[in-house]
């Protein structure tokens, strides 16, 4: 190759350089060969199928404490619905899209929990999907990231220390918020009081008065649910019973919310890991009340 | 095979009681009375006083006599219709309790309590057709499983996991014992309850007996916690029963003279092993083979989203005719989660977990439906999908055949202390 050849190529390189991918999360600026956002650490994978594909993703958020569940049910999710013969079904896109999934279902399955989801977002699991439904002509596509919960708890109590919640959060067309129902019944408040930190955050975010947050649908799911019966019997009187504080701040300034209760084992019980440490471990696997908070935000979003 | 438990053809006359319209006299009466009127003839014809007024005295007596003799009559046939009546409506509601061994014997056996029946120490009291029936409706209703030896404690994964972790397999001996050939259902369950099962202080475990207070259902009445007045919800007939912890379990097995099976009973009814070598014994990973086919039993994605008759999902039969052991509901074992080693796991939990095997109609993998998965769950929990099937060892029973009688006898021993299921344990 001459030199001129060299020189024309090496334009062509700083020409594309010179162009600004912006990320779909936060629409930071990028470099057209970045794998994650140097802003917010999103995977610019969800940036590069959106301009391929001519598709515009919705984002719905799962948060909650850290240890509330949130991988778990989101894996599942994944999972069901991918596997059900139902009205709703899932189609991932993109091979990153999977992991959360295959990762969560490999560990249920051996009757482990999965690995705590890292802080670090570039370590974050992020899922791109179609949502097909048979009375909807075309799918609903969606972009829901596996969060850690202790950077979402830093978020909150120090704004911008993870800018890419922030993000997520303000992008967000609705969010399903966790509550471990198993310490909500053991008597103890913390649950309540984060929770209702997460809403102020949430409505602190976006304040307008259109599309701000006390418009935007928000289901509230109480987790692990197996474990108290009457939770699931009806999670509206549960709330109200256990978590008098968050049951005052959704009914005053959310016109659109719901409770849930979810729960994915059977039952748990502890076991003394190979390092000496206790563990806490599924004994089986019996999903109940995964898809409704999820079908109904659908619902919610799209009606 | 009730059917031919019709409870009219074993009504039988109840001794004592004569028969409607006779009077019974004593002999005694009958000369006391041709005396005296012998007397008073003699004493007409020969104008003696004295010995008339005798006559008189011993007709006043034989007069007495009879009449005491009539109202007695009366009360026997009035309490003769009364048990003619309990006898030929044994209903479930009918909890008094037939003066006759026979007559307690039918009800015993329409109450589903063959086994009870067929104890040696109750057998040898029966007659020959009772002792007959009982027999029949127990191999109609169980399956007898073959004594043998059956590879427990090894995972499926085992070369993925730590060695130093995972107990080595062993292999444990199995005596003969039957097992229900289906879950214990709400009818049968019902039967129990209306018995007053939960009153029958006896049946239940020492250290659970003030919790027995708190085994009520929706109404507050005893029963499975989905019950509601003490009556199982309309339809779930057939039904396996659910809602029930262990302890109600294990009464419920006390009450019909059965017991809850052990864990390697459970298994060795399911995968059915073969031993084709001294090392070799494979064993099914379902009742009907090694394959998933969610056509064949009811788990998460077989279409059902609860219980089914357990009748249904004939398909899934095990080897020895046992229906659904795997999916429908889960079923308490009377073992104690972790204290066989049979687990690779080292769990720590302050209360003694009870096993639960088969699977449920919610469980979501098919690895958690195996024959040889092993969960668990308090004994105390009364969840939604959790039932049992009762078990009776061969050695506690008599035979059909009254003969045998004698030499069953002397090998009888006591039901709570003897080893069910005596686990041998052997160098894998």
């Amino acid at each position: 190759m001459n030199r001129e050849g060299q020189v024309t190529l090496d334009s062509y390189r700083l020409a594309q350089y010179a162009v600004q991918v912006p990320c779909y999360i936060c629409s930071g600026p990028n470099t057209f060969d970045a794998e994650l956002c140097r802003n917010c650490s999103a995977p610019m994978a969800l940036t590069y199928q959106a301009e391929t594909q001519k598709v515009h993703p919705r984002i719905l958020s799962c948060i909650g404490t850290s240890g509330v569940g949130k991988t778990v049910f989101l894996g599942m999710l994944m999972d069901m619905l991918s596997r059900q013969p139902d009205d709703m079904r899932l189609l991932a896109r993109g091979a990153f899209s999977i992991t959360l999934q295959q990762h969560t279902v490999a560990a249920l399955a051996r009757c482990e929990f999965p690995d705590k989801t890292p802080n670090e977002p570039e370590r974050w699991n992020w899922v791109h999907c179609q949502i097909h439904q048979t009375r909807r002509r075309k799918p609903i596509e969606l972009i829901m990231p596996d969060m850690a919960g202790e950077a979402l708890i830093e978020e909150v109590d120090h704004p911008d220390t993870f800018p890419v919640i922030r993000s997520l959060l303000t992008k967000s067309a609705g969010v399903m918020i966790l509550i471990d129902a198993s310490t909500l019944s053991g008597g103890t408040s913390d649950q309540d009081y984060f929770t209702m930190k997460l809403l102020s955050y949430l409505l602190e975010l976006v304040d307008d008065p259109k599309h701000g947050w006390h418009q935007r649908p928000v289901s509230l799911v109480f987790t692990k649910a197996d474990e108290s019966e009457s939770c699931f019997e009806n999670p509206l009187e549960f709330a109200q019973a256990h978590t008098p504080g968050m049951w005052r701040h959704c009914e005053e300034r959310f016109q659109k919310h719901k409770y849930f209760a979810a729960g994915v084992a059977g039952a748990c019980a502890n076991v003394r890991r190979s390092d000496g440490k206790l563990g806490r471990v599924p004994l089986r696997i019996e999903p109940r009340g995964i898809v409704e908070p999820f079908r109904w935000l659908i619902e919610q979003v799209w009606s | 095979m009730f059917s031919s438990l019709n409870p009219a053809v074993h009504v039988r006359r109840l001794p004592g009681v004569p028969q409607q319209g006779k009077i019974e006299l004593n002999p005694t009466i009958v000369s006391v009375a041709v005396a005296s009127a012998v007397c008073m003839a003699i004493a007409w014809v020969a104008g003696v006083p004295f010995i008339g007024g005798g006559g008189a005295a011993g007709m006043c007596y034989v007069g007495v006599k009879l009449i005491a003799a009539i109202a007695r009559r009366d009360k026997q046939a009035r309490h003769a219709n009364q048990s003619r009546h309990d006898k030929s409506e044994p209903t479930v509601a009918n909890t008094e309790l037939p003066e006759d061994i026979d007559g307690l014997a039918v009800q015993m056996l329409s109450q589903g309590r063959y086994a009870l029946l067929l104890r040696p120490q109750l057998a040898r009291n029966l007659s020959a057709a009772l002792r007959r029936d009982a027999h029949d409706t127990l191999t109609d209703r169980m399956a007898l499983i073959p004594d043998g030896q059956l590879l427990v404690g090894q995972t499926e994964d085992a070369d993925q996991i730590d060695s130093s972790i995972l107990p080595r397999g062993r292999v444990v001996t199995v005596q003969r014992f039957f097992l229900d050939r289906y879950p214990v259902t709400n009818k049968l369950y019902q039967k129990f309850i209306d018995t007053g099962g939960y009153e029958q202080m006896a049946l239940w475990d020492q250290q659970i007996l003030p919790g027995v207070l708190d085994f009520v259902d929706q109404s507050g009445t005893p029963g499975p916690a989905g019950w509601c007045d003490g009556r199982f919800p309309k339809g779930l007939e057939n039904h396996p029963v659910v809602g029930i912890s262990w302890y109600e379990a294990a009464a419920y097995s006390r009450w019909v003279g059965k017991r809850l099976p052990t864990d390697v009973e459970w298994e060795k009814a399911g995968s059915w092993p073969v031993e084709l070598a001294a090392t070799n014994r494979p064993g099914r990973r379902f009742p009907w083979g090694n394959a998933m086919d969610r056509g064949r039993c009811n788990i998460w994605g077989s279409g059902s989203e609860g219980t089914v008759a357990v009748e249904e999902l004939a398909t899934g039969v095990s080897v020895g005719g046992i229906h659904q052991l795997v999916g429908n509901v889960w079923e308490w074992t009377s073992g104690v989660f972790g204290a066989s080693g049979f687990v690779s796991r080292d769990y720590k939990d302050n209360i003694p977990l009870r096993t639960i095997r088969g699977g449920a109609f919610d469980t979501y993998f098919e690895n958690h439906v195996t024959c040889q998965f092993q969960s668990a769950e308090d004994p105390v929990a009364r969840k939604h999908n959790i039932g049992f099937r009762c078990a009776v060892s061969v050695c506690d029973l008599a035979s059909g055949n009254p003969e045998e009688t004698e030499s069953e006898e002397r090998s009888t021993v006591n039901e709570e202390e003897s080893p069910q299921a005596e686990l041998t344990e052997v160098k894998a």
